[in-house]
Formats: structure tokens, C-alpha cells, sequence
């Protein structure tokens, strides 16, 4: 009871307080400082600006109208103001309780802190290359994927995604630097990642910054050879409550689409691919009426039999596949988020869910993220602990888009989507095994996959003496896929699954990481310097399973659990365990404020090394010169103006390969891999079973044995990337500032799997170091700000050149080039190193189509070419031995591009703001695979085929580029050749908006701080190369489209 | 008091981050360990895993030869979508682009399958020669079956070598006792071709004088198994070449052996001839007297889609009871040659001068064991009628046949879809006791003994004379007009020789092996020559088609080999 009431006492006593405070300026060792931050040029109140007490945590922030009040225990102090866009202001506090700041818009950002690994420094003290993503360019992009939103926005930076609603984006810093994994590492709050980023909710992120030299990254030296991309996401700030609620809603739609023929047409190429090759045009769907002259063919008409399929179900359609699978569709994004702060604890809550239905009909994504994180201050704020913790939450129809894109090209127009008693329509025979793209969406929309992930560290943080911080940081990032799909039988023209099979899979992988570090900083007249020491731990994780059976008596999801199926019982499943140590330290080093230095140094291990190399060293120096600070500058040059020279080398690592390339493998493979394609590609060596129906008794369990798949190399050690940077910083009259970075990255020691000569046996791989690649490029960003009265214009561009070469590659390597993903498989070829050695990695080989033979002389006059003809392609006899064979093949296309850029145009007017981004590359080309079906009715004769056939070459016209059509490919035209090669460049119209905040003076009086609404629009305008004849040569094959999206958007803060 | 717990926290932090350095030593996860492998029951696991090998085929890459046998051979067409659908099975069907690297060639998705091809057989090998080395530190106490097995592995070594003797004549030859470095250094022109056949007899030899007479487990080979492929490449071995690929003498003592290994497995009554051909290609009837040396499939037996004989997944028609993808397609040139005359014998030079005519001509009944012609029944299915219209893919390009032996019927207990692809349970026959007694025929023919080698003759088409039960439509009326008869007598050598060269391309069609009986007998030009003249005037694409002497009797060593072995290799002529 005692305590009780003196804590009510007590309470009694804080409201007193309270009261006073805000009744005086005086307090029992209390001040009040009240007053006005505006824009200098403006003179408006400038809500939302930072103000603290210097040193302490004290602080808060101003009103709607730029007003403020803060509670200061002591007089004598120093307030600060800060504010993003502007100048950091620091006041002294004297006798006046009343202080009104005005603030200066400060062009570059030099007082900006920036993560740069296990601490912060100061823009302005940075030595290494850092791009720093302006995030409010970005804000009112769909949440979807933070990496897709920054595309083409910062230089050195080439992403590559596709329209699919669960939106994968594939990220390169700095070209292709290793045959491996390309993937940069992210960091999360402090915790290191290589998962993707899409789980993460874009509206939670505070910053993003890109280390992309080596000296900023080194200190992730054990996975930052890739470049390392820093996240961090938002945290409370002094204030009071705070609540912000944002949401946009868009209509997606293809702007793009492919030009199938129709069936009246299909039947048109296919009579006069016949009559070219003089076959007489017989077909089971198609008969026709014709002179029979093959000199002279002319066709009366097509018509059509009353059935094409045997089982008389279809009757001939013409079917427009692509609008049959595709829609526009809407996508939603709601996030709120509040915040609260104080100086013992801050804390934030936030909430965002996320749903994209796809433009394919039927595909669903749909994200839910909740995220909390706080912080208390204890003992005097020299103990502070606190935790981050993101817990992500996603499904997705498992649909496979690419599938039913490339099924709706290619499947026949004559074919219906049902059967006249509805069920569903198929290829007829004559025609190839193609699905019907309405039934793979119908089939599969009752499967979803499910997936989790807890994210997040908790840490603690000390301050031992001054200046001496030390912080423990324990973080998870954990994995969980589910997906129970089930397979149904159908009955689809003669394609047949008597069968339904139910499969469960379950992932489950992820990694924890320790992480430790100490902190010193001093600062002795014109000497500064911080240091930092650190240890690391992560151990990687992954387990899975997938089990299935047949036999399900309904395909209903609610029935259909493995239990219920009656046969054919399989499962399958593995794990993989790694671990990595690391200890490293930095130094910063300043004089003067002038000249910069720091150095680092980290020493990582891994357990995916044998013993004797598990260690790497990574170390990295750069030096930053501030010149404009010099007395010979600056007492000649009058205009305001800054300049920083910069320079740094580094080293960093590279280590993923798979946990077990240094062992010797003897594994048990029961069933073969892939029996269905048995396709081994570079990547994917589908092993081959050991199982074996010795007795001849033809079912039931197999006896089985073991392979010897993979020789171990126990010498494997550290692929490193050494990187040289040299950096120009500049800001001239103020509104004008930019960078200048250039690079050469070197790739040693690359690891890769080298092919022994197939006799060695099924062990003919082996997991090696060696090999030399070379990136060089140019980075140029550009920003000019200016403010005139109420209008500001913020204009950046961003300019980046590439170009990759293959140094040296030790024997034995054949590298599948290209290396990229965005070539399709069947454009990629083993090349010995002899041949590659001094191209770009991503370089595609083949041969050169030399236009179309135009007469029987030139078909003459040419060189031994199987197939050759009137109307054929061509080819080169680049060994001039007049035959054409494979020792005509050489380099055809590069597909990394050689310039990307980005310019992003801001205006400001009152409350009204303007925003517009335009990214392209060029210098690229592309394989453009779909070519095959476009322009040849003989290549996949079975299927439909693309409305340029129409055009094709034939003595009446003989400028087509487009070769004639025949039905027998006598020519192997399919072959990889400069035909598919096609330039990709393209500048995209990627965004504009047009917002309005509603002015504050009004937003006040419905007690809300900020409303703001906004039109958008995404990917309207494509500009494309004129060679290229695909939709859309950022995703030129099989990719999901990228749909053009309009958005209204709505931000609201209290 | 504050600062002291400040520091201590510190101070443990900072141990703690420095602990543990054991960290780094994690062990593998889900491998075995080399020494663990050593036992007598794991080494039963390794010899599995060298006769899986045998069903680890897949269309891309056959263990039944048929686009190296049959495509070059003028018995079958590619088939499938046209010339682009895998456009190195075209190749290999006209010749003129088969080169030594066919990597881009469409679809390229599928990579080189020369390549391919070569890699399968040396996984086979490889295999054996783990078992073998593991095997070989045994004690007979500790493994009484050590000298079967081993005779069983030194078998499948045979086998796998014997197929890549034949498609690509100069193969690297090493044995168990080769280590990584040896293999690595040994260069496929290291043996002659005569030295090649002899390491390859070696294997069959150890086989045959150590293998159990009769074994329990079907899959296994026998005494008489190994006599039979020892046998055969005595055969082969007997023609002996030029550079050329010219025959150039017989060798006489290689054919008596051959006579007398068959003989001895004649007199054994271990095998003998089925009843009724169709047998042989019936699913019912596995491992049947005739069968002597086959692949073991098998279904719902636990794997992914079963062991299913992944070489004819692309052999079914395109109906609705099948769907995909109508490869493997005979050719008019062999369904001519199963014409007969007034006598009821093979029209041995004037088959093809006309095409086969159902109504007027007569024909072998093993034509329609072979070969689906339209408007007769399917597979001896007489509700299941075999239409142009709605069985065959690409009529305009490849005619309208389709092929038999290796598909079943869409009704069996082993047939299985695996969309958009199906197959069977079916075992792939690679020896067939007919093919034995034929080479015993073509060994006497060789040797002069012109009457023996008739009445093997005699009795095979005694055989197929005597198959017609279920050659008949669904009212019982028999589906040709058949017509065969026996060999009174052979005149000379010379017509000894066609009557055995026909009747092996008539009893073993489609079955992968009549290509290298052409080389063998070193009229594979004469034969393409003649057979492409006609048949380019029926099939359009063939206009192409040429072969090379010299050159195309044999594969091109595959280009990504020559790169791997640094030139080691040496390329084929003609290449």
C-alpha cells in the first residue's frame, strides 16, 4: 500500500510539473526553449526538422508549422538542427528561451551519415565509392521489391527483373566478376544476407547505400567481392506519437504483346512453306483448295475438317491464346506505421501488406510484413539494448507464367480452349506436345506456396569510458517454404495424365550471426582518428524434404493431404551446413579535415575450405584528399565550391561454392535426377540413379548402390577480387554536385568446376581456383538543385560504361558462355579457354548469318553450306576452307551492356510536386530465342508461329530479311547464329508522378501533420533499337512481361 | 559500481567472440565417407551401380542404338516435329552435317549429344572399374562371390566399351588399375582398332570362363551370355580394315571361334527361338528363351517415374492413347525390303523398285511386327486402327509408318505416361538369340559352309513364317497377304551372302544394329548410296543426304573431348 500511494505522490508531483512547464519558462532546473525553424529562402515553417540536445538524447521535433519546444536541464548548451535537404544547424543556448533558426538547403548531403559497415561515418569523410539510394524518388513505387525500385538510379548498379507478381530481380555490381555467383551480399540492419529481397517491405526501409569498391566493402571481406548492398530500415525518432499511414492502388496492364498468326493464316504459311519445298500440302487440319502447280501455286481457300482431333471433342476455333491467359489486373499496398520516441526507449511498430494480382490470369502474390523494433537507454545512456525484428509472410499461386507465355505463342489458334462438353481443348495430332496455357492457369491456381521469414538481431551496446563503444549484435535471418500443390489429371487434345499427384515440399534454411565490435574514436588538436576491432560468426543452415503420391480419389486441396493418396509414395530429401569466422579491424584516419585515411583489414574463414586454406586476407586502403579546403584553392577561387579526390584498393572474397566441393562424394541416387530431360547444364549435373532391377522382377523396391560423383580438392582456398577506385566528390555554386568514380576489378583465383575428359568417368568434375577476370568501367552521377521562390528542381543523372575481359583461364576450364542468365540456355556453349581468353565472359558464340541468298548464282558462288538455297540464310565462311562447319563460329554479340543510364527529373511547386525517371542501356544485344517461332515455319513446325512468317522472303519480296518459308529445315537454321543476335538497347519512360500535399495550415485543423496524394505512372514509354524484333528486349525470351502500371496514391501522417 | 558491471559485460563479450575454434570444422551432411564404402555389402552397391548404368539411358543419348543403327542405316527416319527437332539425329540420318561439334545445333538447349553419348559410355566404365578396384581388396572369405561378380563387371565393362568400339572406332582403352593421372594421358589412338577388339574379347573372355552357367537374377549375365558377346566381337573384330574402312581380309580363325562359341551355346539348350516373334517385343513375355542379353526396366518401383525404358520415349505415335512424339519412323526402303516373291524369298535386288503395295503385294509377317502401317491395327490391338490422320505427326515430311517393336500397347500393365512423354517397363533387348544364330550363319557363310549356315537361315524364317496369330484385324482376316518361305539352297557364296545380309536387316529391324552390319561388312557407301538415289525422290529432306567413305562409318570424336584431353585425341579421318 506504501508504495502505492508514494507512487502516486509521485505521479501528483510529475503532473505539477508539467502544468508549470507549460505555463512559465521556468522549472525547478528545467528550461523551455520554444521557437520557429523556416526555410531560409522560403521563409515557411519547416515541419519535421530534428532538433537535440548536443550530446545527450534529449530532443524532439517541429510542428506542422515549423514551430517547436524542447526541455533543457541545463542552460548552457548547444541545440542541434537537422533536417534532410539542409544544412545542419547548431545553435549555442545562452539567456534567450525563444530561438528561431532559419535553415539553408544544402545541395549534397556532406554532414549525411552513411552505414558503411559496423559503423557510420559522415558522407563528407567517405574515401570509398558509395552511392547512396535517394529513397524518396522511390517512395511512391508499388512496394514490391526494393531492388527493382532502384533500377537504373544509381551507375555501376545493372538490375535485371521481369513483371512476375512475385518479382525476382537479379542485381549485378560492377559486371560479371566470377564464373560463380555474381549476387552481391546484403546487409540488414547489421545482419548479413544473400537471400533475396523481395520479403523485405520496401516502405521499411530507411536507407540504401551501395559499397561497390573495395575499400568500402572489405569490411564484409569474406562475401563482398560482389559489391555489398546496405539496408537499413526506419527506427523511431525523437518525437512524440507518431502515425503515418500510406497506400496505393494500381492497374496493371501488357503494353507489349506477341503477334501470333490466326488460324486462317496459320493455315496460309503452312500451304506456302509446303508448295515452296514443291511437297504437296497435306495436313490433318488444314485442307486445301489449290492449283496443284507448283510453279505457279495459287490458293482458292482453306477449309477446315468438322473435328480435328480423332475422339471428334474439338471443333476448329481461333483462338486468341494470349488474351485468354492475360488481364489487367490491380495491385494494392497498404502500410502504417507508428513511431514513438523519447530519451530512455524508442519504439516502432509497422504493419504493410502488400497484393499484386498478376496480369497473367489467376497469379496472386500477397505479402504481409509486421516489424517492430525499440531501444532503451540504461545506466545513464552508457548501456543500450535493443532489437530489430521483421517477420515476413508471403504466398504466391504457383503458376509457372513462363510456361503459359510461351505456350500461348506457340499454341495453335485452331485449337478451342474447351472441347464442345467442356472439357479441355489440346493439341490435335499433327501438332506438336504444347499444353493449353488456359489449363495450366485452371489447374494450378488451387496451389500456393507459403513462405516465412523471421528476420531481425537484438543487440546491445556499451560505453564503457569515453569514446569507447562496444556492441554485441545476435541476428537470424531464417527461411521457411511450404507448398502443397496437387497435379490433376486431364484429358487435353492428346495430351493425357490418367494420374493426380499431391507434392508437399518444405524448405527450411536460414543462418544466425554474431557479430562483436568495439569502437574507438579521439580527436587531439588537428588529429582525429576512430578505430574499430571486430569478430563475426554465422553458421548457414539448410534442410528439405519433398514427399508425394498418386492416387487421390478427389483433387480437392481440403482432401487432398499425402495421407489420403492411395499409391506411388515418394519423398526425397537433404541439408547443408556451413559456417564462417571472421575477425577485422578499421582505421580512419583525418588531419586537418583535409586528408583522409583508412585502412581495414579482415580475416575471414570458411568451412567450405579445406583445412589448410580456410583462411582468407582481405585487406583495403583509401585515402581521401578534401582539396578545396586548401589555401591554393580556395584563395583563388571565389564561387562556393567543394572538392574531394579519392582513392582506394582493396581485396574481398568470394566463397560460394557449394558445402561440399572439397569432398569427395559418394552418394546413393535412387531415382536419377531428371529422367524426363536428362539435361545436364553448366549449373545443374542431374545425377544419375544407382538403382537397378537386377532380379528382372519389374517392380517394387530396387536394389541400389553408390557413385563416386565429384573428386574433392582439399586445396580449394579464397577467390578474391582486388579493386582499384579512384573518386572525384565536387559541388560547384551549390546547386550543382556530382561524382566521378573509375574502377578495375580484377577476379583471381576464381572458383569453378572444371570438366575432366568425360573417360575420367562419372567423377569428372572438380570444384578449382584459377582463371583471371577483369571489369573496368566509368561512374558519373550528376545532381543539380535549385530553389527559386516556391519552385525546386532536383535533376540527377547517372552514366555508367562496363567492360568485361577474360584475363587468363588456367586448362581444363570450358566455360558456358555466356555467363548471364538473361541468354537462354540454348545460346550458351562450352568454349575452351583459348578461345575465350580476352573476351567478355557474357560473350555469345556462333555463327554469322550473311543475309539471305538472293538468286542460284550466289547460291553457287558460295562456299559448301549443307541445305544451302534460294531464300536461306547465308553463313560465313569465316576460315575461308569453303566449307561452312563448325570452324566458322566465332564471337556474335556481348550481352553486357556497355552504357546504362538513369535521369531523374523532381520539380517542386508550392504543394504540388513533378517527378520523372527515364533509364536505358545500350551497347547490349540480346538472343532473342523467340526468333524461332516468329520468323520459321520450320523450326517448330508443329506449333504456331509468329505474324512476321507472313513476310518472309520469296522472289516477289526479295528484301525481306526473313527467310523463306519451307517446312523442312534443311539449312539448320536454328543454329546459333548472328540471326537471334539483336540489339537490346532500349530507354525506358519508367515513372511519372504527380503529386499534391494538401497545405498544412488545412491539414491542421483535421489534427493531421501531412496528407499527400499522388498520380503515377510506370513503364509507359519503351524506346527500342529498330533491329530488335521482339516486345520487350529488356526481357527478351521467355521472362514475364513487364506491364505498364498506373497508380493512385495516398500518404497521411499524424 | 555501474562502470565495474559495464566493463565486466565488456570484458566477456569481447572472450566470448574469441572462443570456439572449433567452430570452422563442420561435417558434411548427407555423404558417405571413402573407408565406410570398403565392406563386402556396400561392394554390392557399387555393382548395382554399374549395371544401372545400362538403364540410365534416355532418348538423348540411347543404350538401344536406334539413331546410330537404324537412322544411318536407311531402315528409319528422325521423325518427330522435322529436320529442326533435334537437328543432330538429323545429322546423323543425311550425313553432310555431322560434325565434330554439333553444340549449336537446335534445339541447343539439348547440348552436343555426340558429346553426350561418349560421356554415358565412360560413366558405364567408370563405374565397373570402382567396383573392380574396391572389389579387388577383398578376400574370397570375406566375399565368396568375389570372382562372379568380378567376371559380371569385366562383362558390363565389355559391353560398354563394345559400344563405343562401334560409333566411334578409336576410343581411350584403360582398365581398373588406371589412375586418374594414367587415364588422363592415355590417347584414343594409343591401340589399334584390331588391339582395341582384342582388350574389349578379354573382358568376355574372363566372363565366360568365370560366370555361373545359369544365374538366379535375370539381369544378371550368364556363362552363356558372355560366349554370346564374345562371339559378336569376334564377329566384328574378324573383318578386318583398312584406313579406309575397306575390308580387307577375313580372318578365318576369329569366325571358327565364332562357330564354335555359338555352337557350344546351341548345344547348352539354354536359349532357343520364341514361338511367335511377337514375343520378343511384348512386355508379357520378359527375359524369354530368345532374350540374351537385355536391359532390366522397371515401374512403380520407387524412383521419380519408375525405370522406364527411356530409349523409346520418343518412339510412340500420336494419338490420343499416346500423344508424343513420333520418332524413329521406318523408312520406305525397309518396308519394301519386306516384300516377297512368288516363292515367298526377299526380292534381294529389285524390293525397292516399286513401293510396298498391301493389296498386290506379299509381304514377311515380320513386317507387321515392325512397322504400324496405316489402317491396320495397332500393336496387335485390333480395336486400336493406326491412321495417318490422327497417328502420324508429320506425314508430309516422314511418310506414314510407325515403329513397333520397341512400343507397347497403350492398354499393358507396363506402359506410363510421364508427360508429355511416355514409355514402359519394357525391357530393351540388346542380344536376341536370332541375332546369335545369324552371326553364326554369317561366320559359315564366311567360312564356305554354305548349307549350315541356310539351315540357321531357314530356321528363323521358319519362325516368322509360323508368327502370325496375331497378325489379323478384328474379324480375323489376316492383315497382309503373307507369303514366306525357306532357302532350298544357296547357289554360291555370293548369294549365300545377300539371303544372310537380308534376312538379318528383316529379323532385326528397328532394333539399332543394321548400321554396323553395313560397316562391318564395309559396304555402308554402297548401301547409303543406293538407298539415299531413291529415297530422296520420296522423302524431300534426303536431297542433303550424303555419305562420305572413309569418313562416316564412324562419329567424329566429339570436339569438347579433343578440348578436355589438350589434343591428346586424335580426330577421326575425314573430321
Amino acid at each position: 500500500m506504501k508504495e502505492i500511494n508514494s507512487l502516486r505522490l509521485k505521479l501528483r508531483h510529475y503532473a505539477l510539473l508539467l502544468i508549470l512547464n507549460a505555463f512559465a519558462n521556468i522549472s525547478f532546473a528545467q528550461y523551455v526553449i520554444k521557437g520557429t525553424v523556416t526555410d531560409a529562402t522560403t521563409g515557411y515553417g519547416l515541419p519535421g526538422v530534428n532538433i537535440f540536445l548536443k550530446g545527450t538524447n534529449i530532443g524532439t521535433i517541429t510542428n506542422v508549422d515549423g514551430t517547436y519546444s524542447i526541455e533543457i536541464p541545463a542552460k548552457k548548451s548547444v541545440l542541434v538542427y537537422s533536417f534532410v535537404g539542409y544544412k545542419t544547424k547548431e545553435v549555442d543556448i545562452t539567456q534567450s528561451s525563444t530561438i528561431d533558426v532559419s535553415m539553408e538547403v544544402e545541395v549534397i548531403q556532406l554532414e549525411a551519415s552513411v552505414v558503411v559497415g559496423y559503423t557510420t561515418e559522415k558522407k563528407k569523410d567517405l574515401t570509398g565509392s558509395v552511392a547512396i539510394v535517394n529513397l524518396s524518388d522511390v517512395k511512391d513505387l508499388p512496394a514490391d521489391n526494393i531492388i527493382k525500385n532502384i533500377q537504373g538510379r544509381i551507375p555501376g548498379l545493372f538490375v535485371t527483373t521481369d513483371g512476375s507478381p512475385g518479382s525476382g530481380a537479379r542485381i549485378t555490381i560492377r559486371g560479371t566478376g566470377t564464373i560463380n555467383n555474381n549476387d552481391p551480399l546484403f546487409i540488414i540492419d547489421g545482419v548479413p544476407t544473400k537471400s533475396g529481397m523481395h520479403e523485405l517491405n520496401a516502405k521499411d526501409i530507411e536507407s540504401v547505400q551501395v559499397l561497390k569498391d573495395a575499400a568500402s566493402a572489405s569490411i564484409y571481406g569474406s562475401r563482398a567481392a560482389n559489391g555489398v548492398i546496405v539496408i537499413t530500415t526506419k527506427s523511431a525518432k525523437l518525437e512524440k506519437t507518431r502515425i503515418e499511414f500510406a497506400s496505393n492502388w494500381s492497374l496493371q496492364q501488357y503494353t507489349s504483346k506477341l503477334d501470333p498468326l490466326n488460324t486462317e493464316e496459320r493455315g496460309r504459311v503452312y500451304w506456302q512453306a509446303c508448295v515452296n519445298d514443291r511437297l504437296s500440302p497435306t495436313n490433318p487440319i488444314y485442307n486445301y483448295v489449290w492449283n496443284g502447280d507448283f510453279n505457279h501455286p495459287i490458293l482458292a481457300s482453306i477449309t477446315y475438317p468438322e473435328y480435328i482431333d480423332p475422339n471428334k471433342t474439338m471443333k476448329p476455333a481461333d483462338t486468341r491464346w494470349f488474351d485468354e491467359i492475360s488481364r489487367p489486373s490491380v495491385l494494392q499496398n497498404y502500410n502504417l506505421t507508428v513511431s514513438k520516441g523519447g530519451d530512455k526507449s524508442r519504439s516502432l511498430f509497422s504493419i504493410g501488406w502488400y497484393d499484386n494480382k498478376g496480369i497473367i490470369k489467376e497469379t496472386h502474390f500477397s505479402r504481409v510484413n509486421a516489424r517492430f523494433n525499440s531501444s532503451f537507454n540504461l545506466l545513464n545512456n552508457r548501456l543500450t539494448l535493443g532489437e530489430n525484428f521483421t517477420m515476413s509472410f508471403q504466398q504466391e499461386v504457383l503458376i509457372n507464367a513462363s510456361d503459359v507465355l510461351f505456350t500461348s505463342l506457340v499454341q495453335q489458334p485452331i485449337v478451342p480452349v474447351h472441347t464442345e462438353d467442356g472439357g479441355w481443348g489440346g493439341p490435335a495430332p499433327g501438332m506438336t506436345d504444347r499444353q493449353n496455357p488456359v489449363r495450366l492457369i485452371e489447374d494450378n491456381k488451387q496451389n500456393r506456396y507459403k513462405y516465412s521469414r523471421p528476420f531481425g538481431n537484438v543487440y546491445l551496446q556499451l560505453d564503457p569510458i569515453k569514446n569507447l563503444t562496444i556492441k554485441s549484435s545476435f541476428g537470424i535471418d531464417y527461411s521457411l517454404y511450404y507448398a502443397r500443390a496437387i497435379q490433376k489429371k486431364y484429358v487435353s487434345g492428346f495430351l493425357v495424365e490418367n494420374n493426380n499427384t499431391l507434392t508437399n515440399n518444405m524448405n527450411y534454411y536460414g543462418n544466425y550471426v554474431w557479430s562483436n565490435t568495439a569502437t574507438y574514436k579521439f580527436n587531439i588538436k588537428k588529429h582525429s582518428a576512430d578505430f574499430l576491432l571486430g569478430t563475426e560468426q554465422i553458421k548457414y543452415k539448410s534442410e528439405w524434404y519433398s514427399a508425394s503420391r498418386q492416387g487421390y480419389v478427389s483433387e480437392d486441396l481440403n482432401f487432398a493431404y499425402l495421407s489420403s493418396g492411395a499409391k506411388n509414395q515418394l519423398n526425397a530429401g537433404g541439408g547443408s551446413l556451413s559456417t564462417l569466422l571472421s575477425y577485422f579491424g578499421k582505421v580512419n584516419y583525418s588531419y586537418n579535415d583535409r586528408y583522409l585515411l583508412s585502412f581495414t583489414l579482415r580475416r575471414d574463414g570458411s568451412s567450405r575450405f579445406g583445412k589448410n586454406n580456410r583462411y582468407g586476407n582481405f585487406p583495403a586502403v583509401s585515402a581521401g584528399w578534401r582539396i578545396s579546403e586548401e589555401k591554393f584553392l580556395k584563395d583563388h577561387i571565389s564561387f562556393p565550391f567543394y572538392l574531394k579526390l579519392r582513392a582506394g584498393w582493396g581485396v574481398n572474397g568470394n566463397q560460394e561454392i557449394n558445402d561440399l566441393a572439397i569432398y569427395n562424394i559418394y552418394q546413393i541416387v535412387y531415382s536419377k535426377e531428371d529422367p524426363i530431360w536428362d539435361n545436364p547444364t553448366s549449373t545443374y549435373h542431374p545425377r544419375l540413379g544407382t538403382a537397378y532391377d537386377i532380379q528382372g522382377i519389374n517392380q517394387g523396391q530396387l536394389p541400389s548402390g553408390y557413385i563416386y560423383s565429384q573428386i574433392g580438392n582439399n586445396d580449394l582456398k579464397w577467390e578474391s577480387t582486388a579493386q582499384t577506385n579512384l573518386g572525384i566528390d565536387f559541388t560547384l555554386f551549390n546547386d550543382l554536385s556530382g561524382s566521378i568514380d573509375y574502377f578495375i576489378k580484377n577476379t583471381k583465383d576464381i572458383l569453378y568446376y572444371r570438366t575432366l575428359p568425360s573417360a575420367v568417368g562419372e567423377a569428372n568434375i572438380q570444384m578449382v581456383n584459377g582463371g583471371n577476370i577483369r571489369n573496368t568501367g566509368l561512374e558519373f552521377m550528376l545532381n543539380y538543385r535549385k530553389k527559386i521562390n516556391d519552385l525546386t528542381l532536383d535533376i540527377t543523372g547517372n552514366l555508367a560504361t562496363l567492360k568485361n575481359k577474360v584475363e587468363y583461364i588456367p586448362e581444363n576450364l570450358l566455360i558456358n558462355a555466356p555467363l548471364s542468365y538473361i541468354v537462354p540456355n540454348e545460346a550458351k556453349t562450352e568454349l575452351d579457354r583459348s578461345i575465350i581468353t580476352g573476351h567478355s565472359v557474357n560473350s555469345i558464340w556462333g555463327y554469322v548469318a550473311d543475309g539471305l541468298f538472293q538468286n542460284q548464282a550466289e547460291v553457287d558462288a558460295h562456299a559448301e553450306q549443307t541445305g544451302k538455297g534460294i531464300g536461306r540464310i547465308r553463313y560465313k565462311d569465316l576460315n575461308n576452307d569453303g566449307v561452312i562447319n563448325e570452324k566458322d563460329q566465332t564471337f556474335i554479340g556481348t550481352v553486357d551492356p556497355k552504357l546504362t543510364y538513369g535521369l531523374n527529373l523532381d520539380v517542386q511547386y508550392k504543394y504540388f510536386d513533378l517527378s520523372l525517371f527515364v533509364q536505358g542501356v545500350s551497347g547490349i544485344s540480346v538472343y532473342n530465342g523467340y526468333k524461332t517461332y516468329t520468323d520459321f515455319a520450320s523450326l517448330w513446325p508443329g506449333t504456331n508461329w509468329g505474324r512476321r512468317t507472313l513476310h518472309a522472303w520469296s522472289p516477289e519480296n526479295p528484301h525481306s530479311t526473313i527467310p523463306k518459308l519451307t517446312i523442312l529445315d534443311r539449312n539448320n537454321e536454328g543454329r546459333v547464329s548472328t540471326y537471334f543476335i539483336e540489339p537490346g538497347s532500349y530507354l525506358k519512360l519508367r515513372n511519372i508522378t504527380l503529386g499534391y500535399e494538401l497545405p498544412p495550415k488545412v491539414a491542421s485543423r483535421y489534427q493531421i501533420q501531412q496528407v499527400r496524394v499522388y498520380l503515377q505512372g510506370q513503364n509507359l514509354i519503351t524506346i527500342k533499337n529498330k533491329g530488335f524484333t521482339g516486345t520487350d528486349p529488356e526481357n527478351p525470351n521467355y521472362a514475364y512481361p513487364i506491364p505498364a502500371i498506373y497508380t493512385l496514391g495516398l500518404e497521411l501522417t499524424f | 559500481m555501474k562502470r565495474i558491471a559495464i566493463l565486466s559485460i565488456s570484458i566477456i563479450i569481447l572472450a566470448l567472440s574469441f572462443g570456439c575454434s572449433d567452430f570452422l570444422n563442420v561435417k558434411p551432411q548427407g555423404i558417405i565417407g571413402d573407408a565406410e564404402l570398403s565392406t563386402p555389402e556396400n561392394i554390392d552397391g557399387f555393382i548395382i551401380a554399374a549395371y544401372a548404368q545400362l538403364a540410365n539411358d534416355h532418348y538423348t543419348v540411347p543404350n538401344l542404338l536406334w539413331p546410330y543403327g537404324d537412322l544411318r542405316a536407311g531402315d528409319a527416319y528422325k521423325g518427330g516435329d522435322g529436320p529442326a527437332d533435334i537437328a543432330i539425329f538429323h545429322a546423323f540420318e543425311i550425313f553432310s552435317t555431322i560434325q565434330p561439334d554439333m553444340s549449336a545445333y537446335s534445339p541447343s538447349v539439348l547440348g552436343d549429344l555426340n558429346n553426350k553419348k561418349w560421356e554415358r559410355q565412360f560413366v558405364g566404365i567408370s563405374r565397373v572399374n570402382l567396383a573392380l578396384n574396391r572389389l579387388k581388396d577383398l578376400t574370397v572369405k570375406a566375399y565368396p562371390k568375389k570372382l562372379e561378380r568380378e567376371a559380371e563387371l569385366r562383362f558390363l565393362r565389355g559391353h560398354y566399351y563394345f559400344d563405343l568400339k562401334i560409333l566411334y572406332n578409336r576410343i581411350p582403352y584403360f582398365d581398373e588399375t588406371a589412375t586418374v593421372a594414367d587415364i588422363l594421358a592415355t590417347s584414343n589412338v594409343a591401340l589399334t582398332s584390331s588391339a582395341l577388339w582384342d582388350k574389349i574379347a578379354e573382358d568376355f573372355r574372363f566372363a565366360a570362363d568365370n560366370l555361373p552357367e545359369l544365374q538366379t537374377d535375370k539381369g544378371r549375365p550368364d556363362k552363356y551370355t558372355a560366349k554370346a558377346y564374345l562371339a559378336k566381337v569376334l564377329l566384328y573384330q574378324a573383318y578386318e580394315q583398312d584406313e579406309n574402312y575397306n575390308v580387307i581380309n577375313i580372318n578365318h580363325s576369329k569366325l571358327t571361334e565364332v562357330v564354335s562359341l555359338i555352337d557350344e551355346i546351341i548345344g547348352s539348350n539354354h536359349y532357343k527361338l520364341t514361338d511367335d516373334f511377337a514375343e520378343n517385343f511384348l512386355c508379357e513375355y520378359e527375359n524369354g528363351p530368345e532374350a540374351v542379353w537385355s536391359i532390366q526396366r522397371s515401374i512403380n518401383d520407387g524412383t521419380l517415374t519408375g525405370n522406364l525404358d527411356f530409349s523409346a520415349m520418343l518412339s510412340a505415335p500420336m494419338s490420343n492413347e499416346y500423344g508424343c512424339c513420333w520418332f524413329h519412323i521406318p523408312s520406305q526402303n525397309l518396308v519394301n525390303a519386306f516384300k516377297t516373291d512368288a516363292d515367298g524369298l526377299p526380292m534381294f535386288d529389285v524390293f525397292n523398285n516399286t513401293d510396298l503395295d498391301l493389296n498386290t503385294n506379299t509381304v514377311d509377317p515380320r513386317l507387321n511386327h515392325t512397322v504400324a502401317m496405316p489402317n491396320l491395327p495397332w500393336k496387335y490391338e485390333t480395336q486400336l486402327i493406326y491412321t495417318v490422320k490422327d497417328w502420324t505427326r508429320r506425314p508430309d515430311i516422314y511418310g506414314n509408318f510407325s515403329s513397333l517393336k520397341e512400343n507397347v500397347s497403350p492398354y499393358c500393365e507396363c506402359f506410363k505416361r510421364i508427360p508429355p512423354f511416355m514409355s514402359s517397363s519394357k525391357n530393351t533387348i540388346l542380344i536376341r538369340y536370332s541375332d546369335v544364330l545369324l552371326w553364326k550363319a554369317e561366320a559359315l557363310i564366311e567360312l564356305d559352309h554354305l548349307d549350315e549356315a541356310r539351315i540357321i537361315i531357314n530356321e528363323i524364317r521358319q519362325r516368322a513364317k509360323s508368327s502370325t496369330g496375331r497378325l489379323h484385324y478384328a474379324d480375323g482376316t489376316p492383315l497382309a497377304n503373307y507369303n514366306i518361305s525357306t532357302y532350298s539352297s544357296f547357289p554360291n557364296k555370293e548369294f549365300a551372302r545377300k539371303a544372310l545380309r537380308m534376312e538379318r536387316r528383316l529379323e532385326l529391324a528397328e532394333e539399332g544394329i543394321r548400321f554396323f552390319d553395313l560397316v562391318r561388312w564395309g559396304i555402308a557407301k554402297e548401301t547409303m548410296d543406293e538407298y539415299f538415289q531413291t529415297e530422296k525422290l520420296k522423302r524431300a529432306y534426303l536431297v542433303d543426304a550424303a555419305f562420305v567413305k572413309g569418313k562416316h562409318e564412324y562419329l567424329p570424336i566429339p570436339q569438347q573431348q579433343i578440348i578436355l584431353s589438350k589434343g591428346l585425341y586424335k580426330q577421326n579421318p575425314g573430321y
